[in-house]
């Protein structure tokens, strides 16, 4: 519409200002996690922008090999913290998605399951601190607490609101005549599920489970309650990053940090045209 | 990102199936079978656990006690959880600070996200880079985004630097340790994180709005306001309305990025709901207290979603 000359200069003023606020944050982790020690924390004219002399020491201290800087030693490495998040996000992941998936199905096809949608959108709405004394006590009553599959069930039941809304609209959109004809052939309903509808919809389900993981990787405080210390996840563990000796270990936390956050933003722009539906519960599509 | 089409629906009242008008019994039977693992995992994770979150918030049970919760009713108090809850007036404050937060928050990130969703509206050079770039902080960990903002307001960090050199004079300021500038950095943080959220839902509803109608009102003489009036608005309202629902729903369980820059501090000035009960659920251990507000909380969220609800169906109607 509007293409006057004075818009498009405040245009492209105003979006790269929020650029910039955008980016600086991010830079300055990335920045510091390649700080050597002497740079982490300077006042006034001394802060440093950019690494003066980078190093890859904040990498190697949280994976246990001692540097000449840090001479603290870890209790623990950032190694099992990594695997404990990757684990827990990934099976979580898989519940939530395979009981998603058959139930948006059932739903979507057969009319089963008329409560599932309102229930899960309740499920979603409420503080997960306001249901987790039960939880809590469930999850020690079984022995899940502070292991990784503990994390993995809550995060599958968490999560599935999301899986269940996304693909429910991708299967509401799929065009039924393919299984129609199917059918028609005499193949049963399971067998068309399996052999024909989910192979096509390969692509919704990859896309709805990178976005089930994104929030499941990125969860802090439900790891904070139901983990002691075998299977802290990577936020935290980075919380317990600080010792008396060091104070904030602002380099070590910022490597973590970027190691935390560099997955989830790469698969968050891959599937960046279904974001909107995922995160408005298949409500707006793009 | 030129072919964006928008369809509006509800998600809440929304068509919930289409039945087919036959259905043998196979399907209905396949039916059940393929619902059953979800209605399972919201049973496990909703029906028995608010029982038992209802049985023990009429206690004084704590995993201390060294009895098993089902023995609660040993420690029965009469309800004194519930009258406790009405004159803690540390409760009443988290919440009034939870909804300063929402209040604030919510509707800054509205604003800069409609802002920057206007700008969007039409092609220019640049456009999917920049695009993509925004989305980048909703996408990061909440946790590592509470610690990043962490060093940015640390008293030598950067965003000192920076006022510093604006003002040209050295600039100090111990955000994180002082009550006032504690709440206003946990804010920022917030709005940086989810402006780009109402960004990409807005844009999203922009790009539905129909074309020719807004070019034959240009053709008309209509101005910019009276466009974005009369037809952008109007086609917005619903997507408005889930954008903002969104942001309150999930700015009311603030805590991550809160909790990792201040822990609620200093004192408890950026106490909100979420960080109190966890203070409660971890530090103090009186469970039986814990689960009377959280029960409080979801019944009163309750009530305001279904009032929300059958207000929008309302509104649908008439």
């Amino acid at each position: 519409m509007n293409r006057s000359l004075p818009f498009e200069i405040f245009r492209y003023g105003a979006i790269l200002l929020a650029l910039a606020v955008t980016l600086i944050p991010t830079l300055w982790m990335a920045s510091m996690a390649f700080k050597p020690i002497a740079e982490w924390s300077a006042a006034g004219a001394d802060l440093t922008w950019w690494p003066k002399s980078p190093t890859l020491d904040n990498f190697r201290f949280i994976f246990g090999t001692s540097t000449s800087d840090l001479i603290v030693a870890l209790d623990r490495t950032a190694g099992k913290p990594i695997l404990a998040s990757l684990l827990s996000a990934v099976f979580g992941t898989l519940i939530a998605m395979t009981a998603g998936t058959a139930g948006a199905y059932g739903l979507s096809r057969f009319g089963s399951g008329q409560n599932l949608p309102l229930a899960l959108i309740q499920l979603r709405l409420f503080p997960p601190m306001a249901v987790m004394i039960p939880v809590m006590i469930m999850w020690a009553f079984f022995g899940l607490v502070d292991t990784w599959w503990g994390l993995a069930l809550i995060y599958g039941i968490v999560t599935l609101p999301f899986a269940f809304w996304l693909m429910k609209t991708f299967f509401d959109d799929m065009p039924r005549e393919i299984e129609d004809a199917a059918l028609v052939e005499g193949c049963s309903r399971l067998r068309v599920f399996m052999k024909i509808t989910l192979p096509m919809m390969r692509p919704a389900l990859a896309s709805s489970a990178l976005f089930v993981f994104i929030l499941n990787w990125s969860d802090y405080l439900i790891a904070l309650l139901l983990t002691t210390r075998e299977w802290v996840t990577i936020p935290v563990y980075m919380a317990s990053l600080s010792s008396s000796m060091t104070g904030q270990l602002y380099g070590a936390k910022a490597a973590l940090g970027l190691i935390a956050a560099v997955p989830p933003v790469i698969m968050g722009i891959a599937i960046q045209k279904h974001l909107v539906r995922g995160l408005t519960f298949g409500a707006l599509k793009q | 990102m030129s072919m964006l089409a928008t369809k509006e629906k509800l998600s809440v009242t929304g068509d919930l199936s289409t039945p087919e008008t036959r259905i043998e019994d196979g399907g209905r039977r396949l039916g059940l079978m393929l619902t059953l693992p979800a209605q399972v995992l919201v049973l496990f994770i909703a029906v028995f656990p608010l029982l038992m979150q209802l049985y023990i918030s009429l206690t004084d049970w704590s995993p201390l006690d060294g009895i098993g919760w089902w023995h609660a009713y040993e420690l029965w108090n009469n309800f004194a959880n519930y009258t406790d809850l009405a004159a803690d007036s540390r409760f009443w404050d988290a919440l009034g600070r939870t909804a300063l937060v929402m209040l604030i928050c919510v509707p800054a990130e509205f604003l800069l996200g409609l802002g920057l969703a206007i700008l969007f509206m039409d092609n220019f050079a640049g456009k999917r880079v920049f695009y993509s770039i925004m989305l980048i902080p909703m996408m990061v960990v909440p946790a590592v985004t509470g610690y990043m903002f962490f060093m940015l307001f640390q008293s030598g960090g950067p965003v000192n630097d920076i006022i510093s050199t604006l003002i040209g004079r050295p600039f100090a300021l111990a955000w994180l340790s002082s009550p006032g500038t504690a709440m206003v950095a946990v804010m920022i943080a917030d709005i940086w994180q989810w402006t780009p959220l109402m960004f990409l839902i807005l844009l999203a509803g922009l790009v539905g709005v129909p074309e020719d109608q807004m070019r034959a009102a240009t053709l008309l003489g209509a101005s910019w306001t009276q466009r974005f009036h009369t037809i952008v608005l109007p086609k917005m309202k619903t997507i408005i309305i889930i954008a903002l629902s969104i942001r309150v729903i999930e700015n009311f369980k603030i805590f991550d990025t809160l909790y990792i820059m201040t822990g609620g501090g200093p004192g408890v000035a950026t106490e909100t709901i979420s960080v109190y009960i966890y203070k409660v659920t971890q530090q103090d251990l009186i469970w039986g207290y814990v689960a009377a507000i959280a029960l409080v909380i979801l019944i009163a969220l309750s009530i305001l979603v279904s009032l929300a609800i059958s207000r929008m169906n309302a509104a649908k109607e008439a």
